[in-house]
């Protein structure tokens, strides 16, 4: 299976290169309205995604014929504002995460950069975790030691 | 069409992009049993040098099998659209940036650096990026997704315009 994923990355790494998803020009002609390019290819993501989505959670299996299972995100205020804060981002870098790992890879000197800062973002996160958990109704952090506290199905949904 | 940052390639079609990005989407999903999300990813690098109990959820730890190959992947695919397509080496080329803005190298690194800041911080608070809100996440008509979506979306264009219609327009 590892390779399975590496190969799905390559694949996916080389698209986002080649589409203009991991060029800076086309984000920020995107967010200025003067290129279709992202819209296409995000719309066209989202408009093949979906009955493919509804044939697989309608088959409720796997290829391999494991039962399907996919982990819902949780609704709270973190979408919104976090969303945001992660648009900022994406507008200076010209990046969201993946063509951030794309742009190291293309030889972009300056990714470097942004992945230091992304991950000092994440870390900053992790860091008031638990104070932001109040005020942004975040969800609770289930780890190894939580397993007694945790219920059956945490946010996944089985299929059909 | 403008040209690609990387060596002036001119870009493939929109659609052609989309339907790569869905295909990728939906074997990982069908073959694999793992929703698309590369955010998440920020996550396992840092649990590796931060081993508290918010980075080592079994969010994270259960699914870091697929996800570091697959960030491996990202960086493997960049390199080889740059080979394929022109030749590989190491730039500061930044496009428009350079053109409108014109930072040194001293000066992108600063940006960038606080961009990604704004990119990790945001992404994990709002439980998700372009790829497992914007692409999954609306794909499966869900509504966390579709808030996070218009969010950034909004974040960026707000930012985007002031950068370059306001403050160096």
């Amino acid at each position: 299976m590892t390779l399975l994923f590496v190969v799905l990355g390559t694949v996916f790494g080389f698209v986002l290169s080649r589409s203009g998803a991991a060029d800076y020009n086309f984000i920020q002609s995107m967010f200025l309205f003067r290129s279709f390019q992202l819209y296409g290819i995000i719309g066209t993501a989202i408009v093949l995604t979906a009955p493919g989505l509804w044939l697989i959670k309608r088959r409720g299996r796997t290829a391999l014929g494991k039962p399907l299972k996919i982990e819902l995100k949780p609704e709270h205020r973190g979408n919104l504002s976090g969303g945001f804060l992660f648009g900022i981002g994406w507008s200076m870098a010209g990046m969201c995460p993946g063509p951030i790992l794309v742009n190291i890879g293309e030889g972009k000197i300056y990714a470097l950069a942004a992945l230091t800062g992304a991950l000092g973002g994440a870390a900053a996160l992790g860091g008031v975790y638990r104070r932001l958990q109040s005020p942004f109704k975040l969800p609770p952090v289930f780890g190894a030691a939580d397993v007694r506290l945790k219920p059956d199905a945490t946010n996944a949904r089985q299929f059909p | 069409m403008m040209p690609l940052i990387l060596n002036g390639l001119t870009p493939i079609h929109w659609a052609l992009g989309g339907a790569g990005i869905a295909a990728v989407t939906l074997t990982l999903l069908f073959v694999a049993n793992r929703r698309l999300g590369i955010s998440t990813s920020l996550d396992d690098l840092c649990s590796f040098v931060l081993p508290t109990p918010y980075f080592l959820r079994d969010a994270v730890v259960s699914g870091r099998t697929w996800r570091m190959p697959f960030a491996a992947g990202l960086m493997l695919g960049g390199f080889l659209s740059a080979i394929l397509g022109g030749g590989w080496s190491p730039t500061w080329a930044l496009g428009m940036f350079d053109d409108v803005i014109g930072f040194g190298p001293a000066g992108k690194l600063a940006w960038m650096f606080i961009g990604g800041l704004f990119i990790g911080f945001g992404t994990r608070l709002a439980g998700g990026c372009t790829s497992g809100h914007g692409i999954f996440g609306m794909s499966n008509f869900e509504r966390p997704s579709l808030l996070s979506t218009l969010a950034f979306m909004a974040g960026g264009i707000v930012t985007t315009q002031l950068v370059y219609r306001v403050v160096f327009g």
